[in-house]
């Protein structure tokens, strides 16, 4: 009897101890492999350009935008009301409440979407949901979104009435003046929608 | 941060090195515990003889302890630890085979090494019978396949299925073997046996 005992007295305490610490410390990856691989395969983290124009121009609360360039590309250009996390400082624990939350919507975008993407990855492993990769990045969001290109005379019905939100969106958030010369476009720049509320401001590292 | 091979910090044959020294040092532990006389092993079936349960279930706490503590402390990460995934048919009808077996012969896989390893004959008979058994299994293996394969449940854990911590579940695991080896120990006196 008396090993047994000795055994009770060092395993129970222990198991104690065990049962009483908060579980999964070390478990910094919250997706396994096999998971990740699937939701990057089936591109669930693409948010299309035209919903983010449309949540802009609606001024949707809910919509963050969220630049991982660098600090010297973001100051240079970025989205209206978009807030700088540098893919380099992902990590860093002043950005943890920004991209682990399930208020907003964040739209990670860079000028493709690369490095976006590989934003998302990260995130989406540790197990934040809401975070999105604007597709195409800001060379789409010029070349299409600011600038639209007219849809040849052939093109489906569908094609005009993508150009034609599209143009108005434009409008709405201030396009067109980047490739159209000083003039017509730069009228409405007035009407450019505040989308940056104070709550988006506040987190907003870098700029 | 562990596991070892699978985070890369040892190679996949220094896994195997080391692999084969613990092995060594586990059979040297059974041989040393009396694993390798078939009657003190079948005594767990007659209750003359508990060792087995203690032994093995001792480990299997330590072991449990020290990967839930490791985790704890940052040093292991128990999503990577490889867990054989579950056939549920093939894990019911491999016990009763392999359960039979151990009745019947008086070793187990392992113990059956280690009895032949110090010149027991039955030990070598039983492992002749395991390979036997090995090679019948390969060669007839369509024949088994389906039902091999049949009801498979991934890596379920029981403390996921019962919803509850791992840490918590290994408390009554630990309750729960405390109480096993103390009805042990009482079998132990109510059925002894003198010479074996």
């Amino acid at each position: 009897m008396k090993p047994l005992r000795l055994l009770a007295l060092f395993v129970i305490p222990l198991g104690i101890i065990i049962a009483a610490v908060p579980p999964d410390r070390v478990k910094h990856f919250r997706l396994t492999a096999d998971e990740l691989l699937q939701e990057a395969g089936a591109g669930v983290q693409f948010v299309s350009p035209d919903v983010v124009a449309d949540m802009l121009v609606q001024k949707d609360p809910s919509l963050r935008l969220i630049d991982v360039r660098t600090p010297e590309e973001f100051d240079a250009y970025h989205m209206e009301g978009a807030i700088n996390i540098p893919l380099s400082s992902l990590l860093s624990d002043e950005y943890t409440d920004i991209l682990h939350q399930d208020a907003y919507m964040n739209v990670l975008y860079s000028n493709g979407s690369v490095y976006a993407n590989q934003a998302w990855m990260i995130t989406r492993q540790l197990g934040y949901e809401n975070n999105f990769v604007l597709e195409g990045g800001l060379n789409y969001w010029f070349g299409n979104i600011l600038s639209p290109q007219a849809p040849s005379q052939t093109s489906p019905n569908e094609e005009f009435a993508k150009y034609d939100f599209r143009k108005s969106a434009a409008a709405a958030l201030g396009g067109g003046n980047i490739v159209a010369t000083e003039g017509g476009a730069t009228a409405v720049k007035a009407v450019k929608p505040p989308v940056a509320s104070k709550a988006k401001k506040k987190p907003s590292g870098g700029c | 941060m562990g596991p070892l091979a699978p985070n890369g910090i040892i190679s996949e044959n220094t896994n195997f090195l080391l692999a084969f020294f613990i092995g060594i040092a586990f059979g040297w532990v059974l041989e040393s515990s009396g694993f390798s006389s078939s009657r003190k092993l079948a005594g767990i079936f007659y209750g003359y003889d508990t060792v087995v349960l203690k032994v093995f279930f001792t480990g299997a706490i330590t072991c449990m302890l020290g990967l839930l503590f490791m985790s704890l402390f940052g040093w292991v990460d128990l999503d990577l630890i490889y867990v054989n995934p579950t056939y549920l048919t093939s894990a019911i009808i491999g016990g009763v085979v392999m359960g039979a077996g151990f009745i019947m012969g008086g070793f187990c896989p392992g113990t059956s090494f280690c009895g032949a390893a110090i010149g027991k004959i039955d030990g070598m008979v039983f492992v002749a019978g395991l390979f036997i058994g090995v090679y019948g299994f390969a060669f007839t293996y369509p024949l088994w396949e389906k039902m091999y394969m049949a009801r498979y449940l991934g890596e379920p854990k029981v403390s996921e299925k019962l919803g509850m911590s791992d840490g918590l579940f290994g408390l009554l695991l630990i309750i729960a073997a405390i109480g096993m080896f103390a009805v042990a120990e009482w079998a132990e006196r109510k059925f002894p046996r003198e010479e074996y």
